[in-house]
């Protein structure tokens, strides 16, 4: 089992639903792209330009001071199962962790900060923080961004703000995201109008890993879709806005299910996905993922799930297809994931 | 149910994407799903999105102005059609040598063309030290020398503007 995984904490304070709203918003992630003056971007870079940018990257991180007793990896370095793992505590992206030339990561010790190297961007900065935390995330990665930005030549034009490979990110280069947990809102069917109605508002939505990712267990990260033309605390703002819209209309819905004569299908529901939690002998990732979605949604609505949702969360980190095969300490084949995965849940919720 | 991509096969996996704001389900059977590019497997998320919505570049094509085909980036020299078909610039250099172009782009993409958040005024000045000047301008002239044997003039003279330009810091 590889080595690297052993060196990370079992859990993440990210995940710990101790934030706001923690039935609903699993976590807030602020995240800025940079590009080095002087570089061509990742996609038209010579390997030695990358490998160059990597050294500089990974030595401007070590000097912050911020990612002290933290992860410096090279990502070629690693294993699949090591990348995976990466991803599914989304310190890397699934294009990053493809990236085959001078790849790297940062990740700070409590695993708040990360730092990716050469993906589309030569940087990209994030910090995740639990629950709903859009003002913490955002000055805890605004932090990171200015030891960072006194240290490398960001690619900066008054005219453009920061420089970024895609356009799409050019401006401030900042996403904001919270990862929303809308069970109440999808059952009702009621998802396709939110969505439709997020995208007059400035907002994206996407799957749990980000973009081009599946939609899972009713969990979307919802995002500003632009970057370019407000300050960042305007951009921060609307986002607030956003989801403090969404939380109300999550309760609305709670409220719908509950009322006969829907009330007694959505009690039978939850209570039968809880027990195929606790009794299953053998569990797929996406039929965890649908189920835990409904005991949530039961633990939100104040009925005896047993646990909180500091267990729920992390369950959900653990039960992922790496840290499953992390937690056995060997790789497993899918039959024998599944089979482990129910093992260790039914410890889990015991 | 037969997959939504063959039309052959029953559909055995059950896809469902956040695209574009709008929730699509898709029905697949198993060779075509794998077909699709997951590289991690089902299980992971991880889905190959230019399959469904079609390129994003396609975004960018409709977009942007036409412009005449020769026009390019003179640091990179990314050419301006290959970033409509891309639609990922070259280097932080793209975007003084498309502006007009990309200053209609950013409009339509973000709603403005005008950065109006946070300034960057603490930039270091690239303060290279000087072994690490010796070593960037030891390594112009090993490309600079390349480009002349390939007879790849172009790409001389941007080597040897870059050149200049390093000498021009050191001195």
């Amino acid at each position: 089992m590889a080595e690297m995984i052993k060196s990370f904490r079992p859990y993440v304070t990210w995940a710990n639903a101790r934030g706001a709203w923690p039935d609903m918003i699993f976590s807030t992630r602020v995240r800025f792209a940079r590009n080095l003056v002087g570089f061509p971007f990742p996609n038209r870079a010579e390997p030695r330009q990358l490998a160059e940018i990597r050294r500089q990257a990974m030595a401007a991180a070590r000097d912050s001071g911020l990612f002290a007793r933290g992860h410096f990896l090279k990502l070629e370095a690693l294993g699949p199962l090591d990348k995976r793992f990466l991803v599914e505590r989304h310190h890397v992206s699934h294009a990053l962790a493809a990236t085959v030339l001078a790849a790297g990561a940062a990740v700070s010790n409590d695993e708040d900060l990360s730092v990716m190297v050469n993906e589309e961007d030569h940087l990209r900065l994030q910090c995740l923080h639990s629950g709903f935390a859009i003002e913490g995330a955002f000055k805890a990665a605004l932090k990171l961004d200015e030891a960072l930005g006194r240290a490398l030549p960001f690619a900066y034009g008054s005219r453009f703000g920061f420089l970024t490979a895609c356009p799409t990110n050019t401006g401030t280069g900042m996403r904001v995201s919270c990862l929303a947990h809308l069970p109440a809102l999808t059952r009702l069917g009621q998802m396709p109008q939110v969505l439709e109605s997020l995208s007059h508002l400035g907002v994206t939505a996407r799957g749990i890993y980000g973009e081009g990712t599946m939609v899972l267990g009713d969990f979307y990260q919802i995002s500003n879709a632009t970057c370019l033309g407000r300050t960042e605390e305007e951009f921060c703002q609307n986002i607030d806005r956003v989801i403090r819209n969404l939380i109300r209309q999550e309760i609305a819905a709670r409220e719908a299910l509950l009322k006969s004569p829907l009330k007694l299908r959505t009690e039978d529901a939850v209570y039968r996905a809880l027990g195929l939690l606790r009794h299953a002998r053998t569990l797929s990732y996406e039929e965890f993922m649908q189920n835990v979605s409904l005991v949530r949604m039961g633990a939100a609505m104040g009925w005896n799930m047993g646990h909180d949702f500091s267990t729920f969360n992390q369950v959900t980190l653990l039960m992922q297809p790496a840290h499953i095969q992390a937690a056995a300490g060997r790789e497993l084949d899918p039959a024998e994931r599944d089979a482990f995965r129910a093992e260790l849940l039914r410890k889990k919720l015991a | 149910m037969l997959c939504e991509e063959c039309r052959k096969q029953n559909a055995a996996v059950f896809l469902k994407l956040a695209v574009n704001n709008k929730v699509k389900e898709l029905h697949l059977c198993p060779a075509c799903a794998a077909k699709k590019g997951m590289s991690f497997g089902l299980e992971s998320g991880a889905f190959n999105i230019s399959d469904i919505v079609g390129n994003m570049s396609g975004y960018f094509k409709d977009f942007l102005p036409p412009e005449r085909k020769t026009l390019r980036c003179g640091a990179c020299g990314l050419k301006y059609s290959e970033f409509k078909e891309s639609g990922r610039l070259g280097c932080p250099d793209c975007y003084a040598g498309f502006e007009p172009q990309l200053t209609e782009l950013m409009a339509r993409i973000h709603g403005s063309a005008l950065h109006t958040g946070r300034a960057y005024a603490d930039a270091p000045e690239l303060k290279l030290s000087k072994a690490e000047t010796a070593r960037r301008l030891a390594e112009l002239r090993a490309e600079l020398r390349d480009a002349v044997t390939r007879e790849d003039f172009e790409g001389a003279a941007r080597l040897r503007d870059a050149l200049k330009r390093l000498e021009g810091r050191r001195g």
